[in-house]
């Protein structure tokens, strides 16, 4: 009853506030840190390069994303380790 | 002690003018004695939304350049005690105030007012440097728009570089009924994505449109639902703890309770 009287007094479609907001927590990150995409990406390989050095690790489901809380920025990764590399590299 | 307050905001049109008489009035008819200072050097537009453009001789260049007394290029406004206008030169760019002139033009305007509220230009280039330069803190203003907030947080950042922290924010043009029904971003995420304290929110209505063809700001109409709005944000600025927020819905009627009945409309928002 109630889903019916909903549908004909017509339900909001597409729900912009997420989009907005979703659009700002990127954009302000970016802004704050002045980071190009293709500088982050850099970035991430060279960090899984001097991880994968020590540790054997799934690139495929490493993560490296910005985050902010409070007005402050960070850079949170996930890299799955598969198996620790048996002699590391002492270079 | 007096105090000045500069209303900045990066962006352009999203209320920095209306915010600063609004709350210009509303100090005063709390018996302060309140200058607004408009530093929006060859756009001058304080003065129109106060009313008060036929009454201009000097101005803030002038008195900067010693062509004129301070005390002969404020403007009183009649229908406040206590309020005064130092208007913008409308003929100059802002490269004829230095922040050091705003610095010392400040710190005699506290000699004899309460408050100095400073309305700052749009940007963030040398009109926006010598707003902020005699300024003891900050109200940030936005409205609930992606362009808005982004400018917002460049400014709140340049603000707080500036050396004056806690900057408070004022969400301006808020339609509770949109942030409800999803379709504009609410007070809570706003304030997440800026993370700065809330001095209140403001209302989109027709009366400020009104009000601004009239030169009469909406904080001087007792009856006025947004001029409450602004003389709670202004009692919040002189200090006072735990003014209330506003309820501005009017969804009162039973369309509105069957909406809410069947989940179309949320439970009525509090705003101020």
């Amino acid at each position: 009853m109630k889903n019916l009287v909903a549908k004909l007094l017509g339900r909001p479609a597409a729900n912009s506030r997420e989009e907005a907001k979703k659009r700002l927590k990127v954009l302000l990150i970016h802004d704050q840190v002045d980071l190009t995409p293709a500088q982050m990406e850099a970035m991430k390989a060279e960090i899984m390069e001097v991880i994968a050095r020590y540790v054997q690790i799934d690139p495929i489901n490493t993560e490296f994303r910005l985050e902010r809380a409070d007005g402050q920025v960070a850079l949170v990764s996930t890299v799955p380790v598969t198996r620790v590399v048996e002699r590391p590299a002492t270079a | 002690m007096s105090e000045c307050i500069v209303v900045t905001s990066g962006k352009g049109g999203v209320g920095k003018t209306t915010t600063t008489a609004n709350l210009g009035v509303a100090l005063g008819r709390l018996g302060a004695k309140v200058a607004v200072v408009d530093a929006d050097i060859g756009l001058r537009n304080l003065d129109v939304i106060l009313g008060l453009e036929n009454r201009i001789v000097y101005d803030l260049v002038h008195v900067v350049e010693g062509s004129c007394r301070l005390k002969q290029a404020l403007v009183r406004d009649k229908r406040v005690d206590g309020l005064f206008l130092l208007p913008a030169a409308q003929t100059r760019d802002k490269n004829a105030v230095t922040p050091r002139q705003m610095r010392e033009l400040v710190a005699d305007l506290k000699k004899d007012f309460d408050y100095v509220l400073v309305d700052s230009p749009a940007g963030i280039e040398q009109g926006f440097k010598n707003a902020v330069a005699g300024a003891d803190r900050a109200v940030v203003v936005t409205t609930p728009e992606v362009s808005a907030i982004r400018d917002a947080d460049r400014i709140i950042g340049m603000v707080e570089a500036n050396e004056l922290p806690e900057p408070q924010l004022v969400i301006n043009r808020y339609r509770p009924r949109m942030a409800a029904a999803g379709d504009m971003m609410t007070k809570e995420d706003i304030l997440e994505l800026l993370s700065i304290p809330l001095l209140g929110i403001v209302p989109d209505t027709e009366d400020i449109i009104v009000s601004s063809n009239r030169g009469m700001p909406v904080a001087l109409d007792d009856s006025s639902r947004v001029g409450e709005a602004y003389r709670r944000i202004a009692r919040r600025l002189t200090g006072e703890p735990d003014v209330p927020m506003l309820d501005l819905s009017a969804d009162q009627g039973w369309w509105s309770a069957l909406k809410r009945w069947v989940g179309l409309q949320p439970a009525r928002e509090v705003v101020g």
